[in-house]
């Protein structure tokens, strides 16, 4: 029995395991794979403390630290299919059939790329259609491309296109880009960089690999087409919530409720942290802060928890 | 025969091959934003352009995924 069994490893589950570690709680960390979302940073400039780091480089120095602390378990790879409450007690099952128990616990698996859900975005995954711009951006070599989305996520692969996509169309589905003006000015200076407002996207096609998606302009209702070889969804975020369904609050855009204060859902034992809750902020400086908070509160919790029987 | 097929920016590539690092396992790697020739035998073999692609002696591993390279090392 575990008093503890923190579930991500990003950010937030990283910050809670050293916290853990530190007060000796009895602590599991379940991981699909250590580093979380920063990981696909190309480069970071506002982790405090450092001046510019990469994802990667961020993921080794927070996995040092983790790993320095003797007194946590770390099961990296499975993946967590549900929580389970019985009386006090609760049982983590992954996905490889095992399950553990656990007096708390702490969801921080954060978030994931939001999918489109246009026809042919299933079928072409991998085969055109992208999510890891830093990851796929030099197969677009001499190519044209689409990136959709207008937020920064979206010009982040913009930029990163820029040295090899011999064309960009950028489709956003408001009439307002919401990317920062730097990243528009440098997009746009390029001049291989083409903006689409009020563009909603209707399907994406292809035989083998995709050759064209299709957009609906949402002022004159016209169905256009452009010939593209690569689709790089950049919509932003949605929260990874499923395994918590039915156990914690949930609000309606997926993210589990916290009270910000403790971190704690709307379920005795059970806290949240990082971007999978209702954080205002999706930062990685403030999952850190959020899930210090939450072992923090899980620590007096469990600590006055025999007085109160 | 361990390949795993990269392009220069990929973090998951980096972390593949931290891995195989770490475990001690020896890879050939190739860059398929250069390589021609390895970019096809990549979307032969994994029927998809998303990188990493890791042949672990046959088995296709699309991603870095640690416990299916696990599996396909014999672990």
């Amino acid at each position: 029995m575990y008093d503890l069994i923190i579930i991500g490893g990003g950010p937030a589950g990283i910050a809670a395991g050293i916290y853990a570690a530190r007060k000796k709680l009895k602590t599991l960390l379940i991981a699909e794979s250590i580093g979380g979302q920063p990981v696909i940073a190309s480069e970071i400039n506002n982790f405090i403390g450092f001046k510019s780091l990469s994802g990667v480089q961020l993921k080794q120095i927070f996995e040092e630290h983790l790993r320095a602390h003797s007194g946590i378990e770390i099961e990296e790879g499975p993946k967590v299919a549900k929580i389970e409450k019985e009386k006090d007690v609760f049982a983590v099952f992954t996905d490889k059939d095992k399950s553990y128990q656990t007096k708390t616990v702490l969801i921080a698996v954060g978030s994931s790329p939001r999918r489109l859900n246009a026809p042919g975005e299933k079928k072409f995954e991998g085969k055109g259609v992208f999510y890891c711009s830093i990851c796929d951006a030099p197969l677009m070599k001499n190519k044209t491309t689409v990136v959709v989305g207008g937020g920064n996520s979206g010009f982040y692969a913009v930029l990163d296109l820029l040295s090899y996509a011999s064309k960009i169309y950028v489709l956003e589905y408001s009439d307002t880009l919401r990317a920062d003006p730097v990243y528009i000015e440098k997009a746009e200076k390029s001049g291989k960089v083409e903006i689409i407002k009020m563009a909603e996207v209707k399907e994406i096609l292809g035989d083998k690999f995709v050759s064209s998606i299709k957009y609906q302009d949402r002022n004159s209702g016209e169905i256009k087409e452009i010939k593209a070889e690569g689709v790089f969804v950049s919509i932003g975020y949605q929260s990874n919530s499923a395994m918590a369904e039915g156990l914690v609050d949930i609000d309606d855009k997926g993210k589990i409720v916290v009270n910000h204060k403790t971190q704690a859902t709307s379920c005795e034992g059970v806290w949240s942290a990082g971007d999978v809750t209702d954080v205002l902020y999706n930062q990685i400086n403030v999952a850190i802060g959020d899930a210090i908070k939450a072992v923090l509160s899980i620590y007096e919790h469990l600590n006055k928890k025999p007085q109160s029987h | 025969m361990i390949k795993i097929y990269t392009t220069q920016t990929c973090p998951y590539c980096v972390m593949a091959k931290n891995y195989f690092q770490e475990k001690g396992v020896q890879y050939e790697e190739a860059n398929v934003s250069v390589d021609e020739k390895a970019r096809e035998e990549m979307i032969n073999k994994s029927h998809q352009m998303g990188v990493p692609v890791i042949d672990i002696n046959g088995a296709i591993i699309v991603g870095f995924n640690r416990s299916e390279i696990d599996k396909a090392l014999g672990k």
